[in-house]
């Protein structure tokens, strides 16, 4: 009996995403340790990958990176379609989708520090929505929303500062 | 994507932004005000609204026995709860509007009413 070599063609692109979303599950997985003050109140170190994979290259591969940690992490962590899970990937889709907007604005101007926030506020507001609409269907979360807004603030800046930073020590801003 | 000139206008705009909104949820969202009327709740059913500017002991009996609810100086307590735990007697005093306190064995809670319903969880 022979043996058959099952051989997937890869790219140098599929490589560069490979090697960012390892480092983006790696710091999720840091991350998922971490105490934390409340349930969503997290730093999301991750998300400095996926912008710094939409500066370094482009949009695609950012939403690759952004996309495949989600589902790794998950599947690692045993969430995997659980609320958690859903959660996760709606708050990346949406800071997704705002940075693929975000992107377009003049570069003189925004720095990744500002995108980074903007991305960090679509993500919460996202899981807010989906918290609202789906498992907690009530109006007393608006309690959260002042919390929430200043820890997006807080941590997108944070990551936005530390993009910022790792793309100038590699010449890429 | 390489400039010389880089000006952190719009980042300083995103933030101050953000920061303008964060000032806004809290006052919007974090908004306490002191409740004017408390609402005594005894075996599923409103017992009576009373005003907490008039000082006042409610005596209730229950299943369980005798639990009284002082009214003093706009605040409400359970001042006396005939269970085991004392939950209700050890939470003191509330005067904010949607505060609330629950006797869950003499089937007695009291709410602090005010002119809006604050949002609880209670109510989901």
């Amino acid at each position: 009996m022979t043996r058959s070599i099952i051989k997937i063609k890869t790219t140098l692109l599929d490589h560069q995403i490979a090697k960012l979303s390892a480092i983006a599950i790696g710091l999720s997985l840091i991350e998922s340790v971490l105490p934390s003050p409340m349930p969503g109140v997290k730093p999301g170190i991750a998300n400095i990958i996926t912008l710094y994979a939409m500066y370094r290259f482009n949009f695609k591969i950012a939403m690759w990176v952004g996309i495949l940690r989600v589902f790794a992490t998950s599947l690692i962590l045993g969430q995997f379609l659980s609320p958690t899970f859903m959660l996760s990937l709606t708050g990346s889709v949406l800071s997704l989708l705002t940075l693929y907007f975000a992107i377009k604005l003049p570069s003189k101007f925004f720095s990744p520090i500002g995108l980074s926030v903007l991305s960090s506020f679509a993500h919460i507001g996202g899981q807010l929505f989906l918290v609202r609409i789906w498992l907690i269907p009530h109006a007393s979360i608006y309690y959260l929303i002042p919390i929430y807004s200043a820890a997006a603030l807080l941590f997108g800046f944070i990551n936005g500062w530390i993009t910022y930073r790792l793309l100038k020590h590699h010449n890429s801003i | 994507m390489k400039l010389r000139t880089k000006s952190f206008l719009g980042d300083s705009l995103i933030v101050l932004i953000s920061l303008i909104f964060i000032v806004f949820a809290f006052k919007t969202f974090w908004h306490f005000e002191t409740g004017s009327v408390v609402q005594v709740n005894f075996q599923g059913k409103t017992y009576g609204n009373f005003s907490l500017f008039q000082d006042k002991k409610i005596s209730l009996i229950g299943k369980e026995g005798e639990s009284i609810i002082e009214i003093k100086e706009g605040r409400a307590r359970f001042a006396l709860a005939p269970c085991k735990n004392q939950y209700c007697v050890q939470q003191g005093w509330i005067h904010l509007t949607g505060q609330m306190l629950i006797c869950i064995p003499n089937e007695v809670s009291i709410e602090i009413l005010g002119k809006t319903k604050a949002y609880d969880s209670l109510n989901y």
